[in-house]
């Protein structure tokens, strides 16, 4: 046998043995029982000391606020959210007391603008918003609202109106399509606006045999895009994109 | 950001260094396949280059999981992929693959073709260089012919399985890639075979940049003919590269799928500098037209006879902005991959941060740094034959 050999498979024998007595060595005994991962885990986890005590708990000692909270826009909002884990707090309740986020940093990381956040979540820009004033002078942190109820649906629906601005569409008002009762504007999500549901609405402008004027562009209504609604075709605030 | 995205595609995850590493990992895989092809088809004229190649593919592959262990956030925590394997998933048996073409294939054909040199130095130098080489040859040194024959068979043995190992490890690249079903701008069967090329490509290149400039900093005449070589098959490697591409090009606006148009946009605004004008213009037909002219790639001595310096020039030109294309490349499939919503209705921006673990100044420092490990090999183990003809000063 050449020289060579026996020397390599030496260097690869260290090497494998070297993995292998780092496997056994380094691999958690548990590792793979239920999937590829330390079952034991589970057991250490659930050995953590518990931090948060869950709202349920708060509305025990805490009920006018815990009650006016399930009522208002931040309901879906838990209150450990904001006041950080209080369990040891329910259990001495006097001498470990939580924080009360009073300042401006809190809030802006729900209602800071983003583009990415879903539409109609109410968003402010942080640096105009109000300057220097802590959020809670103005909104009650438990039952937010807007002081003044805004005016135009451009105020919270900002990313529709501004396509709609630049669209075919754009000398529709938000009316013509949606039935939006005043108390949308105040309590948006228990007040929804109306949709349109049927292909029929939109051949009010767009049938061929329609009354309208005759610079809107026509189409059949039984055969275009039969049996898809039609704002599963065009975006209907942008029409031409779709 | 423009149109609708969904929340998480504002931010994109995978930044410039994944970016890096399958243009790293391209650079491995090419320099390795050109060596390879010196030593299966015993390419005479390429000869000079052949151990820079070798020496190369290990720098950079050296570096390849780095720019992964820097995204990753977690390097001490790597060692793990080896001690629990999870058979599931590509990504995490990268592991392997990256073993065994380091371990089996690169550094062992490295071995055999040093081992006769590494003891000659052996018995030449003194002190702690002695041991250090007579270390690395593992202490064989056995210099009988029936030895050097071994040396030579085992490497040739080894290159055979090298190369299909070389395209496993790029073709692995491209498969993370296009098995991603859910983003029509990846999932494509002929992502892991573009890699391929791509990396062929983006090797003979590099290895023709690195060629050059070692010559002319050793004060060498540069060997013509092996630079011609090196400037055919870059050509061929360039053809085939960038067929496959536009074959995927043009399948994509045959089959139409209901994402073209968010493509289409895409690449007429976010990756138009990087695509049309770096990818397709810059890196591609530029440096084919005029390799095609000069190089013998078409026709023996080239269409246009130029006096050498002038080629040399072509070449290295050609060569750089190759290595621009292949950056793009990557770019545009990394980047462009994230850029744009799966609600196909939006697209979104990325911004290259400038410090950071992410940032532009690491990823700068690590594309310089397999430069600083080859010097330190070409030091270590000199790759150039001994009887080359000195220049005239
Ligand atoms: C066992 C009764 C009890 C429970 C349960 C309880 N608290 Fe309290 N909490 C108190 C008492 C008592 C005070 C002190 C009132 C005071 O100082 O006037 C207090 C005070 C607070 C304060 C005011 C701290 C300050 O700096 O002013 C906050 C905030 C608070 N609790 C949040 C919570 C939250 C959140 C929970 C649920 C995880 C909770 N509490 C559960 C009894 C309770
Ligand atoms: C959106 C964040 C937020 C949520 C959710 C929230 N709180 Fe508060 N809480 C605050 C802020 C801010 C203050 C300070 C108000 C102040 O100083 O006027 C506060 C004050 C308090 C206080 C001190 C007494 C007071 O009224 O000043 C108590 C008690 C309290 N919260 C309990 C709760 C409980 C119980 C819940 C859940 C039912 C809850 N909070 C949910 C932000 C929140
Ligand atoms: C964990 C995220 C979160 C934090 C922190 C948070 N909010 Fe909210 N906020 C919400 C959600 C969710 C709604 C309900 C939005 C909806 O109905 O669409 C809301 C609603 C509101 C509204 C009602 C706006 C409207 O037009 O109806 C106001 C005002 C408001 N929050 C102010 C605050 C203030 C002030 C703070 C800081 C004390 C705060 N929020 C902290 C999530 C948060
Ligand atoms: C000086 C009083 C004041 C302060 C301070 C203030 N706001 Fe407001 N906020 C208002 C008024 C008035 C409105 C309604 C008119 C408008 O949209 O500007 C409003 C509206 C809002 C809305 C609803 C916007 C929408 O489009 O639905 C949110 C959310 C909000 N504020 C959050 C905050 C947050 C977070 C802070 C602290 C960073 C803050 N506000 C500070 C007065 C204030
Ligand atoms: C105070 C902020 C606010 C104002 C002002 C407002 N909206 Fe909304 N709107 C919302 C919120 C919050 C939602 C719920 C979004 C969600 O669930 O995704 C919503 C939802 C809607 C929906 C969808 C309902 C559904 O079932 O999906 C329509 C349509 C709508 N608004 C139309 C309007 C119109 C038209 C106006 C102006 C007349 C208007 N909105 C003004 C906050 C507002
Ligand atoms: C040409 C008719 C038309 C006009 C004008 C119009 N909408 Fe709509 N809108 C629709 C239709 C149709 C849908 C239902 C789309 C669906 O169900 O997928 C819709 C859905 C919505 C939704 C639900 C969320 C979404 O994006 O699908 C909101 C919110 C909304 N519209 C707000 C507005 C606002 C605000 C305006 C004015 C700036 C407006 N719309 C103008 C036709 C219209
Ligand atoms: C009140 C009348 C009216 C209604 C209702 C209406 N539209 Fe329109 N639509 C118009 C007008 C006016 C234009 C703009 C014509 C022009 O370009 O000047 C238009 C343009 C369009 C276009 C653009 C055609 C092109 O030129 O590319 C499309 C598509 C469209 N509408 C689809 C819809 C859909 C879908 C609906 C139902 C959700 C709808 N429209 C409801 C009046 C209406
Ligand atoms: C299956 C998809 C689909 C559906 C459903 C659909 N459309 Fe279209 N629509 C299209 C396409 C595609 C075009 C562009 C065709 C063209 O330019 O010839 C178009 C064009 C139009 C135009 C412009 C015609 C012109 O002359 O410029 C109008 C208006 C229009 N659609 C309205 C509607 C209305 C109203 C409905 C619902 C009754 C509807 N569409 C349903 C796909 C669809």
């Amino acid at each position: 046998m050449p020289q060579q050999v026996p020397r390599l498979i030496a260097v690869f024998v260290v090497a494998l043995a070297a993995l292998i007595g780092a496997r056994m060595a380094l691999v958690p005994d548990t590792f793979g029982d239920l999937g590829h991962y330390r079952a034991a885990a589970v057991d250490s986890i659930t050995a953590h000391p518990k931090k948060y005590a869950g709202h349920a708990e708060c509305s025990l000692c805490h009920g006018p606020i815990a009650e006016q909270r399930l009522t208002s826009n931040h309901r879906t909002v838990t209150c450990e959210v904001c006041h950080g884990p209080a369990a040891q707090h329910t259990t001495a309740p006097m001498d470990i007391k939580p924080t009360a986020p009073r300042e401006r940093g809190l809030c802006p990381l729900c209602h800071s603008y983003n583009p990415s956040r879903p539409t109609g979540f109410p968003q402010i820009d942080e640096v105009a918003h109000n300057p220097l004033t802590p959020c809670i002078t103005c909104h009650d942190p438990h039952a937010p609202e807007p002081p003044e109820v805004p005016e135009e649906c451009s105020a919270c629906h900002g990313q529709i109106a501004r396509q709609k601005a630049v669209s075919h569409h754009t000398n529709l008002q938000c009316t013509v399509c949606h039935e939006a009762r005043e108390e949308h504007k105040v309590n948006p999500r228990a007040n929804r606006p109306s949709k349109p549901v049927q292909r029929s609405f939109c051949g009010v402008c767009h049938a061929q045999d329609d009354l309208s004027g005759e610079r809107i562009p026509q189409i059949d209504l039984r055969s275009h895009g039969e049996p898809y609604m039609c704002w599963q075709c065009h975006y209907p605030h942008r029409p031409e994109s779709g | 950001m423009q149109g609708f995205i969904y929340p998480n595609e504002f931010e994109l995850h995978w930044g410039l260094l994944v970016v890096l590493y399958p243009y790293i990992t391209g650079l491995v895989a090419g320099a390795f396949i050109l060596a390879s092809l010196e030593r299966v088809f015993n390419v005479k004229e390429v000869q000079p280059t052949y151990r820079l190649a070798l020496l190369t593919a290990l720098a950079f592959l050296l570096v390849a999981p780095l720019p992964l262990l820097a995204h990753l956030g977690h390097p001490e925590r790597s060692y793990e992929i080896f001690l629990t394997p999870n058979r599931q998933s590509a990504m995490a048996m990268f592991g392997f693959v990256y073993a065994w073409y380091l371990a089996v294939v690169l550094l062992l054909e490295i071995w055999f073709d040093y081992r006769q040199d590494m003891v000659l130095w052996a018995r030449q130098s003194t002190g702690l260089k002695k041991w250090v080489y007579y270390a690395l040859a593992l202490g064989s040194t056995d210099l009988s012919e029936k030895a050097l024959k071994f040396d030579d068979s085992a490497g040739r043995w080894i290159t055979v399985i090298g190369i299909p190992s070389a395209f496993l490890l790029h073709g692995y690249v491209g498969f993370i890639f296009g098995s991603i079903k859910a983003n029509p701008w990846w999932s494509s069967v002929l992502m892991p075979v573009v890699f391929l090329f791509s990396a062929m490509v983006s090797g003979i290149a590099l290895v023709l940049v690195l060629y050059m400039i070692t010559t002319m900093f050793r004060w060498r005449r540069i060997d013509m003919a092996c630079l011609d070589k090196l400037a055919q098959f870059l050509f061929y490697a360039m053809v085939v590269d960038f067929s496959l591409e536009m074959l995927d090009f043009i399948h994509r606006l045959y089959e139409s799928e209901e994402s073209i148009e968010i493509l289409g946009q895409m690449i007429e605004s976010r990756l138009f500098i990087s695509l049309i004008v770096l990818q397709i213009f810059m890196g591609s037909v530029v440096p084919l037209v005029a390799l095609g002219l000069v190089s013998p790639g078409l026709r023996k001595g080239g269409f246009v006879r130029v006096p050498p310096e002038l080629k040399q020039f072509v070449y290295f030109t050609a060569a750089v902005l190759v290595q621009i294309g292949i950056f793009s490349i990557r770019w545009n499939v990394v980047i462009g991959g994230q850029l744009f919503s799966k609600s196909l209705r939006g697209l979104t921006v990325y911004k290259v941060e400038l410090l950071g673990l992410e940032g532009l100044a690491m990823t700068i420092g690590l594309l310089a740094l397999p430069f600083v490990i080859l010097w330190v090999l070409v030091k270590l183990l000199p790759p150039w034959q001994s009887d080359e003809e000195v220049a005239p000063a």
